[in-house]
């Protein structure tokens, strides 16, 4: 039956012609000639080709986040037919794996999390950033969308929103965009003149100024309140107060929204210290560098001025200026800073600088490299899928991964360097050793939680169906677990939850433990995964739950794909495969006396495996 | 025949990172401090509503004053249980730093340095876990305990970041070996280990794949410690355990004074929370109850046990609050003149250091910079606040930055 399976599998995969990514060869030429050149300039070797056992461990490793199984590794190499590394690349690329991988990736850097502040939970944020990855949205479109985001928070497909109610500071959530869609550290000038850029104080606060009076609201307006909820609210409130919590917090759920899409205006802080302006001054937007757009104001500055110090201004759609600006391909820092992120991802060096902190000129080691990058991902539509097929099939990622030591090579970004593997992707590949389908669970479709599905049945309440839901309803403590309990329903079968890969756990279904002992980001910060060891983590990789799940686990797959094999040679390179993707060497022979299980205890902790190479 | 827990162990000092016995690095004969337990309030302490009432009474906002036990040491009605325990604290009252959010303002107290893009810098129980650790020692001699930030090892191997636990109940989760497995299979598991990190190391080391044999080799020397119990709280003797209470951050000081008693050079205990920028009034009481009955019990037991003389206690935060309550009743930031703490090891206790102006707005007299803070708390575990170390890129930095020991703080 396997070998039917097999067989059918390959005949897809020749079938499988690549139009649409027929620029993906011309664009890895391109990249490969121009860092070859610089390699003959600088008198430096290239790097050693790899081969296609470690090819194979490493696309699946970047492009959908896990070690490839058993059968896909064998697959792979009994490949016969033209181009087979294009074919498997674009083969990952268009698949589930690639949509769980890269949704850890954007949830990292947009920071989805539960964030204690206000009633605001991330789920439809979530479920927005899996949609954009499943329709592969073009990056600009997704950035655009986030920071142009306004209307109720837990509307499905509108999850955007998310990404403002994070952050409960207008001014923290804009030193965060720039850092996260330009790259750039403009936090400083929140406080004080930055000393180490050009960005004064008065600069900050006139880009804070296209989104100014953009907040998360969650209870409904105030002329919506007061016509509708406030007479039943008064009622409940004497009445019962666990009725009352109830009637607040579903209501909540229905009108918790991003409002207002920025006036134009700011105003000084209180405490501004600086000569060129007053406290609580009226500053008009103003970009940071590039184009100013036109914005329709309807008061002036001037009017302003005479208002009370709270009074910014009508709002005027500035924010979608905003949005504009900081996607435009013309912006000197959009594309880079993207190109940094993915390069950075892919490769593991700085093509052009540290993620969050580039500038306007800063073209990197390699300014050529770097204008070539910008240029395939421009032409590309910001289609990430593309842009990542130009790098995945170049010459210079398939090439001998380069331990960085104390003295390093002139040249580094002719190739991808040893690191660590991202903490979600160690666990992932845990589930390669476990099931032949390590993607199985990962989601088609818009999976509903507690809230989306609340705000979907609330769409026909009316203030009276809210007053008897709160009265004949489950209680506060209760309220958000029936409606999980519901949406779970809603959304059939997810799988068992220990075959699900990292990706689909969700906020309702707690942190996966294992993968923050691996070091998951908190997702406090921009960047804040972490890769490192430390003793808890250690003592998990010798001491914990692999002992059952894998090395002794005889349903698991590594054991399945040892069964009826007889020969001690077969059977060792089948477990060096499964686990680092490749044969053993000569060298390891040696190891071959000992017992299985404690080969396969010490191949799972080698750093082989943890790292990429 | 070698035995191969030390042969792994060998790998990770005949690597690039040689911990031990860094010569400039050994503390001082004048050493007066052992171990430093270190609480952390993340999100900014209200000085004002704590341990610096000498202000204007308006600047109070709606705390009020109590006495202490000591003549002309006052707090606020908050810490009635501390009230009583003011002779064994220094207050500092005239704390400054140059950080006004909290993500740098952590970092700073932390690393003594501001936050880069380019670098971590290594926090300070960091510094001193490298500094002081000897092969002797079979316990990590850094410790984090609670939620918030671990203890980043910067641009040291990772091996000197913290330990860390998330929950004091806890301990360390899998410190035994799998019940499955034997003690000669675990040996010959970690021989075929060797075998093939050996190989990896050859062909790919880097800093980070050392970091990982070094880990490997705390983590085996961890697991076989005869100390390892003092990460169990029910070991403990009940009467302490009955003076400590229930309360999670009192029994993460529990647990803090327990390490110390075994060694541990630096456990940092972590108390989040403070950031009170609305209804400060309603939300402050309850935290600072926690502190109050807290960090009393720790210094009860620590004289109790003979500990409180060598080792030296540090309360600390980002930074503080603002004289004036804000139209939401609660503070905004204000890193010119906050409060810490500091007890045990010889520091001038029952006394108050520094002031504010009168109105609250700044640090008026016996200023004190975070990194002098720092300083001072290496120096008086005898290390040289001047000693150099070098990030992987050459750049040399120090322990407590530019800072300098403040030694008139102790007697």
């Amino acid at each position: 039956m396997r070998k039917i399976f097999q067989s059918v599998a390959l005949l897809a995969l020749v079938c499988v012609s690549a139009p649409a990514f027929a620029d993906s060869q011309t664009y890895a030429r391109q990249i490969d000639r121009i860092v070859s050149k610089e390699l003959k300039r600088l008198d430096q070797e290239p790097r050693e080709e790899i081969d296609d056992y470690a090819f194979c461990r490493r696309v699946y490793l970047d492009a959908i986040g896990r070690i490839p199984t058993l059968g896909e590794l064998d697959r792979f190499i009994a490949d016969d037919q033209p181009n087979k590394r294009a074919r498997l690349i674009e083969e990952l690329l268009h698949s589930k794996g690639y949509n769980s991988h890269w949704y850890n990736y954007w949830a990292d850097l947009l920071r989805v999390k539960q964030v204690g502040d206000k009633l605001h939970h991330p789920g439809n944020f979530s479920e927005w950033i899996k949609e954009s990855v499943r329709s592969n949205k073009p990056y600009d479109e997704m950035a655009y969308e986030l920071i142009n985001s306004s209307g109720k928070l837990y509307e499905p497909g509108n999850g955007a929103t998310g990404f403002y109610a994070r952050e409960p500071m207008a001014l923290d959530h804009l030193s965060n965009s720039v850092k996260t869609f330009l790259g750039m550290s403009i936090e400083c000038a929140q406080c004080h003149d930055d000393p180490y850029a050009d960005w004064t104080q008065q600069d900050f606060y006139a880009l804070a100024a296209f989104s100014s009076k953009t907040y998360l609201r969650v209870d409904p307006l105030p002329e919506e309140e007061k016509a509708t909820y406030a007479e039943n609210r008064a009622m409940l409130k004497q009445k019962d107060f666990d009725e009352w919590i109830v009637y607040r917090e579903s209501v909540r759920v229905k009108h918790a929204a991003i409002h207002g899409n920025g006036t134009g205006y700011m105003r000084l802080p209180h405490d501004y210290q600086y000569d060129d302006g007053e406290p609580f001054d009226v500053v008009p937007a103003y970009t940071l560098f590039g184009d100013m757009p036109e914005l329709d104001y309807t008061v002036t500055k001037e009017e302003l001025e005479k208002a009370k110090h709270q009074n910014f201004g009508p709002g005027i759609n500035s924010r979608q200026s905003l949005a504009e600006w900081m996607t435009s391909p013309d912006s000197p820092l959009f594309t880079k800073a993207t190109v940094n992120r993915l390069w950075h991802q892919v490769m593991g060096t700085e093509l052009v600088g540290p993620l969050g902190g580039l500038s306007e000129e800063e073209m990197g080691e390699h300014p050529e490299l770097t204008e070539k990058l910008v240029e395939i991902l421009k032409e590309s539509d910001y289609d990430t899928k593309r842009f990542l097929s130009a790098l995945f099939n170049s010459r210079i990622y398939q090439s001998k991964a380069l331990a960085l030591g104390v003295e390093p090579p002139t040249y580094v970004l002719d190739g991808p360097v040893v690191r660590r593997l991202p903490a979600e992707v160690i666990v992932d590949s845990f589930l390669s050793l476990k099931t032949d389908t390590p993607d199985k669970y990962v989601a088609t479709e818009f999976k509903w939680d507690a809230f989306t599905h609340f705000y979907d049945k609330s769409q026909s309440m009316g203030v009276e169906d809210f007053v008897d839901y709160s009265i004949k309803g489950p209680g506060r403590k209760a309220f958000h677990v029936r409606e999980e309990i519901e949406a779970n329903t809603r959304n059939g079968d997810l799988g068992p939850k220990d075959l699900w890969r990292v990706s689909s756990y969700r906020h309702h279904d707690g942190n996966h433990e294992i993968a923050v002992l691996m070091g998951q980001s908190n997702r406090d910060l921009i960047d804040s995964a972490n890769r490192e060891p430390d003793i808890p983590q250690i003592l998990y990789m010798m001491n914990g739950d692999l002992e059952d799940e894998i090395i002794d686990e005889s349903t698991a797959l590594i054991h399945r794909n040892l069964e009826g094999v007889k020969n001690r040679s077969k059977r060792m390179a089948i477990i060096w495969k499964s686990i680092l993707g490749r044969t053993p060497k000569a060298s390891e022979k040696k190891l071959f006396a000992h017992a299985e299980g404690d080969i396969i205890w010490a191949l799972l902790n080698s750093n082989e495996f943890k790292f990429s190479k | 025949m070698i035995d191969r827990r030390e042969f792994i162990y060998r790998v990770g000092l005949t690597g690039m990172s040689l911990p031990f016995l860094n010569a400039a690095a050994i503390p001082a004969p004048t050493a007066k401090a052992k171990s430093v337990i270190y609480i952390f309030l993340a999100g900014g302490l209200s000085q004002y509503d704590s341990f610096n009432v000498e202000v204007d009474q308006d600047v109070l906002g709606k705390s009020t004053i109590l006495n202490s036990n000591v003549d002309g040491v006052r707090v606020s009605n908050y810490f009635p249980t501390l009230a009583n325990h003011m002779d064994k604290l220094l207050v500092l009252n005239a704390m400054k730093t140059n950080q006004g959010a909290h993500p740098a303002g952590i970092y700073k107290m932390l690393t003594g340095y501001n936050p880069r893009s380019s670098i971590t810098h290594p926090e300070l129980g960091s510094w001193i876990n490298k500094t002081l650790t000897s092969e002797q020692d079979s316990l990590p001699n850094f410790v984090s305990i609670g939620n918030g930030r671990a203890g980043t090892a910067g641009f040291f191997p990772g091996q000197w970041a913290a330990l860390p636990v998330q929950d004091p109940e806890m301990g360390i989760d899998f410190a035994e070996r799998n019940q499955a497995v034997e003690e000669k299979q675990f040996d010959k598991r970690i021989d075929i280990l060797d075998s093939l990190n050996s190989d990896f190391e050859h062909l790919y080391g880097t800093k980070d794949t050392r970091s990982y044999v070094d880990t490997y080799a705390s983590s085996l020397k961890f697991m076989s410690s005869k100390d390892i119990d003092a990460f169990d709280l029910k070991r403990e003797d009940e009467r302490v355990v009955n003076m400590y209470g229930r309360d999670e951050f009192s029994r993460s000081c529990l647990l803090a004074g327990r390490l110390v008693e075994r060694g541990v050079r630096f456990v940092k205990v972590n108390l989040t929370g403070w950031d009170y920028h609305n209804d400060l009034y309603n939300k402050f009481p309850a935290n600072a109850n926690k502190l109050d009955k807290g960090l009393s019990s720790l210094l009860t037991h620590l004289t109790q046990k003979g500990l409180l003389d060598e080792t030296l206690v540090v309360v600390s935060t980002e930074f503080g609050r603002k004289p004036g309550v804000n139209p939401n009743r609660g503070r905004d930031h204000h890193p010119d003149g906050f409060t810490c703490l500091m007890a045990g090891a010889g520091v001038k206790a029952g006394q108050i250091y520094g002031a504010t102006s009168k109105d609250g707005q700044e640090a008026a007299e016996d200023a004190l910079d975070v990194t002098d803070f720092n300083a001072t708390i290496a120096w008086r575990l005898g290390i040289d606040p001047n000693f150099e170390e070098s990030a992987p890129s050459g750049r040399p930095f120090k322990i407590a930055n530019r800072g300098e020991a403040r030694e008139e703080l102790f007697g």
